[in-house]
């Protein structure tokens, strides 16, 4: 059965509560100072806002149910959703259809988290019972030594190179130099990159995203209401989600996207040849690369060779994570979800101040999260377009 | 004492442990031990950070991926010479952790 078509949807006021190193402030903190940044930028009432999702990992044990208390918020829809990298594509999928049936016509979908000496460590020693049981005990490597398995297994099938994890996170160091909300903008070099100390061999420190406080926010809700309101809309052209795709490879060489990644173009209309601008979930620039083969700009194990024949700063061929990225702008906990989605966003806007792409018509985002043994099980994408 | 599970209805074997079998969702599990299982290793890590200060003293450490021939895959201690592609036995280390030599 083909997926109704998001026609009539808005996606407005791109947000972002910038980011810190660390905090004392907790979750909700952040989340209210969103929601209120969306209130102005929107040009809408508090009590306006009929719909909310809800992301966060340490606003627990608070879930969006609390925090409608904690903000003296009533909405008539309300979506929790725990989905770490997936979050933000699902959020702006749950929040359209809800605006489509009817169901909200405001929709405020947040995601954020703090940032202390301790809430990483705790996190990653409870992040889920298969981890706490089977992977946690091994070292307490957290989710870069999964991950490190992953990338091991990724470079002996393909034959990538830290050469191409490093061109990726070059490139994106250079988008950040001209982001001021990107906690790195230091310049980087592939020899610093190659150079840097091993976390869990074979990533190594700029592998690796920087923990942080913060949070992303944008609003869903009809065009004719976008257009009452007097704000400039982005469209969703094409959306999906997967999870626990293919159980059964031994080694998660893919993430779900190849499940569904027909129906998203389909659903768009064009190719990947159509877009100008590409936001991937970077927790580790292979998988970056794992978005481009699930989402078909290059075929399955051919990374590495798309990775040698394309440029991804803003000016290259193939502008990717244009803001920096996790990787230079850091993680903000479940907001590293949105991260990509707000910033494609700002593109399609031409609000991207010193860093706009262009020609930016199109924009692809992608999601991949929750590495609850030994792979991410959540996989999402959506394909957006200028209004 | 680290154990696999085996379906007494479709006989998938699993791990980690679950409250019902994700090939046939039967709750009748039983439990075999995971002690001296052949496996083969799928992937390598060298482990030079820890999250948890107990574990500094042991850095840097070796552990892999390895599937066991009866099918689960399981993250265990990797010996100094086992490389991605070997087959393995695994088997339950003094400490209470899985490790393939």
């Amino acid at each position: 059965m083909t997926a109704r078509s998001y026609a009539g949807v808005a996606l407005c006021c791109a947000v972002i509560e910038p980011y810190v190193r660390r905090s004392d402030h907790g979750a909700a903190w952040f989340l209210a100072r969103t929601l209120r940044r969306l209130v102005e930028a929107g040009g809408v009432r508090k009590q306006d806002i009929d719909g909310l999702c809800v992301s966060s990992f340490t606003l627990l044990p608070d879930t969006a149910v609390a925090f409608t208390q904690h903000i003296g918020l009533s909405p008539r829809m309300l979506e929790w959703l725990p989905m770490g990298g997936a979050c933000g594509v699902i959020a702006l999928r749950r929040a359209a259809r809800a605006v489509q049936a009817g169901d909200a016509e405001i929709v405020a979908c947040i995601a954020g988290d703090t940032a202390n000496e301790t809430s990483f460590r705790e996190l990653a020693a409870n992040f889920s019972r298969f981890s706490r049981e089977a992977v946690y005990p091994y070292g307490a490597g957290g989710p870069t030594a999964s991950f490190a398995l992953i990338a091991d297994a990724y470079m002996r099938a393909t034959g990538a190179t830290r050469q191409d994890f490093g061109k990726l996170a070059v490139a994106q160091r250079a988008n950040a130099a001209r982001n001021p909300r990107a906690l790195l903008r230091g310049a980087l070099s592939l020899d610093d990159y190659l150079g840097a100390r091993p976390i869990a061999e074979p990533l190594h420190l700029f592998d690796c995203v920087m923990p942080c406080a913060g949070a992303d926010g944008f609003l869903v809700m009809p065009e004719t209401r976008a257009r009452a309101l007097e704000l400039p809309f982005v469209r969703i052209l094409g959306a999906i989600e997967r999870h626990n795709a293919f159980p059964d490879d031994p080694v998660a060489l893919r993430g779900g996207w190849a499940m569904d990644r027909e129906a998203l173009w389909s659903q768009a209309g064009f190719g990947p040849r159509d877009v100008q601008v590409i936001e991937t979930y970077d927790d580790y620039p292979f998988i970056s690369m794992l978005h481009f083969e699930g989402l078909g700009f290059c075929p399955p194990g051919e990374a590495p060779d798309f990775v040698r024949r394309h440029e991804f700063t803003i000016e290259g061929d193939r502008p990717h994570n244009t803001g920096g990225g996790q990787l230079s702008c850091g993680q903000a906990g479940a907001a590293g979800g949105y991260l990509g989605l707000v910033e494609a966003m700002r593109q399609l806007l031409r609000q991207a101040d010193g860093r706009q792409v262009a020609v930016a018509r199109h924009a692809l985002v992608g999601g991949f999260g929750m590495i609850n043994y030994d792979r991410g099980l959540c996989s999402a994408a959506a394909v957006l377009g200028r209004a | 004492m680290i154990r696999l599970q085996r379906c007494a209805e479709c006989g998938a074997a699993q791990y980690p442990p679950r409250e019902a079998c994700a090939t046939c969702l039967s709750e009748r599990l039983v439990w075999q031990s995971a002690d001296q299982l052949p496996a083969r290793v799928l992937a390598r890590t060298r482990l030079h950070h820890t999250n948890e200060p107990r574990f500094r003293a042991v850095l840097p450490l070796t552990l892999g991926l390895v599937r066991f021939e009866l099918g689960p895959v399981a993250v265990c201690l990797l010996a100094g010479t086992v490389v991605p592609g070997d087959a393995v036995q695994v088997r339950v280390s003094t400490d209470d952790l899985l490790e393939a030599t």
